[in-house]
């Protein structure tokens, strides 16, 4: 495998391309006991319509189908197979996000054997119509438990008021409406383009020998006879424009939660351009947000806001936004003082800040270096936008306080701002 | 790694993990009071106002501001519910020095995580009006926030009707009846007798074997002489009450909680049966009911029970729809009676093994969870080690875990119900 070292960071990573076309990377974590591997395919519930692998047309499918599929996958013919990894010491899971679809365990021992069990299984679907419908039920509970958790809810909430077409704008699981349409047919066909080896990616870390990983990755990879370059995705063409200004719902909640989101128009960047993107727009939201800025302290002290208050910048090729979420009486004070803020924001836009928050960011990425799952997951999320994670604390440095303005500018504006909120229920609202 | 514990002062202790293993550090400082309904709202308050000012900064903006300049030194503070104890905690975790490229910061960590305990921002002698009434208000929020998270929210409402009258249905996180009577006189005489007469376990754990982490701690507190040491739990043996509670709500889905009792303490031997009892009962994806009410009857996304280890409670809970209650409850209880009547095969028992296994060595790579492991020994008063625990863990017998589990006693079931009228989304 070929090592790729960073020398800021003291750490290394080894890749190798399979024969399959699997990408294999290893993180080795010196001294550590867990050992954790996540093989992830690069299908999320946005890829909602694609060309299936092989033919012509694209094919729109039910909302929720990769979590759908997620689920399934953890089905096989004759065995049991969380009693399988358990009986090898293995913990094992998978989640289903807007991008990717990842399947991961930890364990402390027989860990190569975990190893060929994980590669096999998501390798192979064993899908029948009975069991399909047996899930039905299962993933019908865990949407509603989502339905009932009010942050959640707040959440797709501004999705929807941001986007118009872009499928951002669905539920992860989908509806329950949604999966009971989702058929064997439709989850073959998205296995199939999906799941095929060129569009998947698997890290390893831990204190392991790369060499035993290389030869068990490669004796449980499946031939594939259709290497695939890239999926063909069609992304709906989404205006710069918002579709709502605000939205409101009411649900059991004790007091009134809200989310502003802002919506990105400077898309379609990969590698460094969006990582720095990425890393940039986070440092101002933390210059802006967090319990230190000047802006966060003014509203905590007039009661507006509490230390739920906070915000983070999410951003892929075809989409972004900035989101800021906390609870408050008066959700819509809020707002407009933070429109104020984006109009005149020198005071809070400090070199000082800037510097400040730098060094806040270094340290949390080398802390999160102590946690595997970190390492991993990160690895997983960065590698699909074309990145290294282990390049990330270069490219934090080489941040100017230039960068944080220009940005400021051209991102935190009026137009492409949302509002949602959450009310509490009146008990009279059911009567 | 080397373990050292040295006592600076009655029930005053330093407990230190040298690793060279993390990219960071860890200090926590354990305070440890009864949960008692009188003090409970005050020593939840307490960590809040603390996090707000000290002596050298005493505005909150400069304290956080010097904490990122620390390279984001992540203070937490929080008070919290270990059995019938409440739990006032205080922790830092900071980016070591050598990868940072500033060393020596590890000085100011300290004497910074000195004053937000001891040393706080005073005005007159007292707690800052503002800071009180701010966080006052704050606390109100978070106690009313329960009903935010309906999972835990039904978590907690089990344990209320379950443990009338014993200390542990005191809810941790405080009572908004309490907030209005609290002055700055009040929480401030609390907040002496607190640091005087508690227990107070500091916990670090990192590669820097020469800081001086007793110096946190000013001399004025090192002479204690009313050390009140929490004593330990009453277990109650069957159940008082075979309560069902029903409540009804706007909410979508069902949540279904049981509590039993199950009367093993942790110092009896066969606690360890209880253990694995439960991880084959309800414990992960491989658990029987895992296998039943989810994979089979597909009738919930979630189905899970744990121990509350110092009172050998169980609590178990599902989310499902409405009309599920009584076939749910049903399976529940017919799982239950596998696991009496050793309806489990013998690699339910190795899987259970191997699970507890992965889950206590994986303790080891994780700053905040070798903190919290020592600490959990300490109040147990456990000396045995990792490797110890896992030992004897691995000896239960199918005997073992029969006969713990004959001993779990259904006590109380809570059902968090939709309101009569308001339809459910449709299945099909």
């Amino acid at each position: 495998m070929r090592a790729i070292r960073n020398e800021n960071l003291r750490e290394e990573i080894y890749h190798q391309e399979l024969e399959n076309g699997i990408n294999l990377f290893y993180f080795p974590k010196k001294g550590f006991t867990k050992k954790y591997a996540i093989f992830t395919a690069n299908y999320g519930s946005t890829d909602n319509m694609f060309i299936p692998l092989g033919e012509r047309e694209p094919v729109e499918l039910p909302e929720g189908i990769a979590h759908f599929l997620e689920h399934k996958l953890f089905e096989e013919p004759d065995e049991d197979l969380f009693q399988k990894f358990s009986s090898q010491g293995a913990y094992v899971n998978a989640y289903t996000n807007f991008n990717q679809t990842s399947y991961l365990f930890y364990s402390t021992d027989n860990f190569y054997k975990n190893l060929e069990l994980l590669v096999k299984f998501v390798q192979s679907p064993y899908l029948t119509d009975e069991n399909i419908e047996k899930e039905k039920g299962i993933i019908a509970q865990e949407i509603q438990m989502y339905q009932d958790n009010p942050k959640w809810v707040v959440f797709f909430n501004t999705l929807k008021a941001m986007y118009q077409r872009h499928s951002v704008r669905t539920d992860i699981a989908g509806t329950v409406d949604s999966i009971y349409k989702i058929t064997r047919e439709d989850l073959e066909t998205a296995y199939t383009t999906f799941y095929n080896p060129g569009n998947m990616v698997l890290f390893v870390v831990g204190d392991l020998d790369k060499d035993e990983i290389l030869r068990t990755v490669e004796k449980a990879g499946k031939e594939y006879p259709t290497a695939l370059e890239e999926v063909e995705r069609i992304v709906h063409d989404e205006p710069d424009e918002i579709l709502l200004k605000s939205v409101e719902e009411r649900m059991m909640t004790s007091k009134p939660l809200f989310n502003i989101g802002v919506k990105d128009i400077q898309l379609g960047l990969k590698g460094k351009d969006a990582i720095k993107k990425d890393i940039v727009t986070n440092i101002i939201l933390d210059m802006l947000f967090t319990n230190s800025s000047e802006f966060y302290n003014e509203l905590y002290n007039e009661g507006l806001v509490d230390s739920s208050f906070g915000a983070y910048f999410t951003g892929k090729r075809t989409y972004g936004h900035s989101l800021i979420a906390g609870q408050s009486d008066s959700p819509q004070e809020v707002y407009n003082r933070i429109i104020s803020m984006f109009r005149r924001p020198d005071r809070y836009i400090t070199r000082e800040a800037f510097q400040r928050i730098k060094k806040k960011e270094i340290g949390g990425f080398l802390t999160g270096f102590n946690s595997i799952e970190f390492i991993a997951n990160n690895l997983t999320d960065l590698y699909f936008q074309d990145f290294l994670l282990i390049d990330y604390l270069d490219v934090l440095n080489e941040i100017t306080f230039e960068d944080i303005t220009e940005r400021f500018k051209s991102h935190f504006v009026e137009d492409r701002s949302v509002i949602s909120i959450i009310w509490p229920k009146i008990e009279s609202d059911n009567n | 790694m080397e373990y050292t514990r040295k006592e600076i002062g009655e029930g005053l202790n330093i407990n230190s993990t040298y690793t060279d293993k993390f990219k960071s550090n860890y200090l926590g400082a354990y305070i440890i009071r009864p949960l008692d309904r009188d003090e409970v709202t005050l020593n939840s308050l307490l960590p809040m106002v603390l996090g707000r000012g000290t002596r050298t900064y005493p505005e909150t903006l400069e304290l956080k501001r010097k904490l990122e300049a620390l390279f984001g030194a992540n203070l937490n503070v929080s008070a919290s519910r270990r059995g019938e104890r409440q739990i006032i905690k205080f922790s830092m975790e900071w980016a070591d020095g050598r990868y940072t490229g500033e060393e020596g910061l590890d000085g100011e960590i300290l004497q910074m995580f000195r004053e937000i305990i001891f040393e706080p921002y005073l005005e007159e002698g007292s707690f800052s009006t503002k800071y009180l009434e701010q966080e006052k208000r704050n606390l109100i929020t978070r106690i009313n926030n329960k009903i935010n998270d309906k999972r835990s929210y039904s978590i907690n409402r089990c344990i209320e009707e379950m443990c009338k009258g014993e200390r542990f249905s005191i809810y941790p996180g405080g009572y908004v009846q309490d907030v209005p009577q609290i002055d700055g006189k009040v929480l401030f005489d609390h907040y002496r007798k607190v640091l005087l007469s508690s227990q107070i376990e500091v916990i670090y754990t990192g590669h820097n074997n020469h800081m001086d982490i007793e110096g946190i701690i000013p001399e004025e507190f090192l002479d204690r002489k009313q050390v009140t040491y929490v004593p330990r739990e009453t277990i109650i043996q069957k159940s008082q009450n075979r309560n069902q509670v029903i409540e009804k709500m706007s909410v979508t889905q069902g949540k279904l909680v049981l509590g039993y009792r199950a009367g093993i303490p942790y110092e009896d031997k066969l606690y360890n049966g209880l253990l694995l009892g439960n991880e084959i009962f309800g414990g992960g994806p491989n658990s029987i009911l895992f296998r039943n009410v989810r994979e089979k009857h597909s009738l919930a996304y979630y189905v899970t029970s744990n121990i509350v280890k110092h009172k050998s409670i169980v609590l178990l809970d599902a989310g499902i729809e409405f009309q599920n209650f009584q076939k749910t409850v049903d399976l529940i209880n017919e799982g239950l009676r596998d696991m009496v009547s050793g309806n489990f095969s013998d690699e339910d028992m190795e899987i259970a093994k191997k699970s507890v296994r992965t889950s206590s060595e994986s303790i080891i790579d994780s700053p905040q969870l070798m903190s919290e492991f020592a600490f959990g020994k300490i109040i147990a008063k456990d000396d045995r080690s990792l490797e110890d625990m896992i030992r004897q863990l691995e000896e239960v017998t199918r005997e073992d875990v029969k006969q713990a589990m004959s001993k779990v006693n259904l006590d109380t079931i809570y059902f968090m119900d939709g309101l009569d009228g308001e339809v459910q989304d449709e299945s099909n």
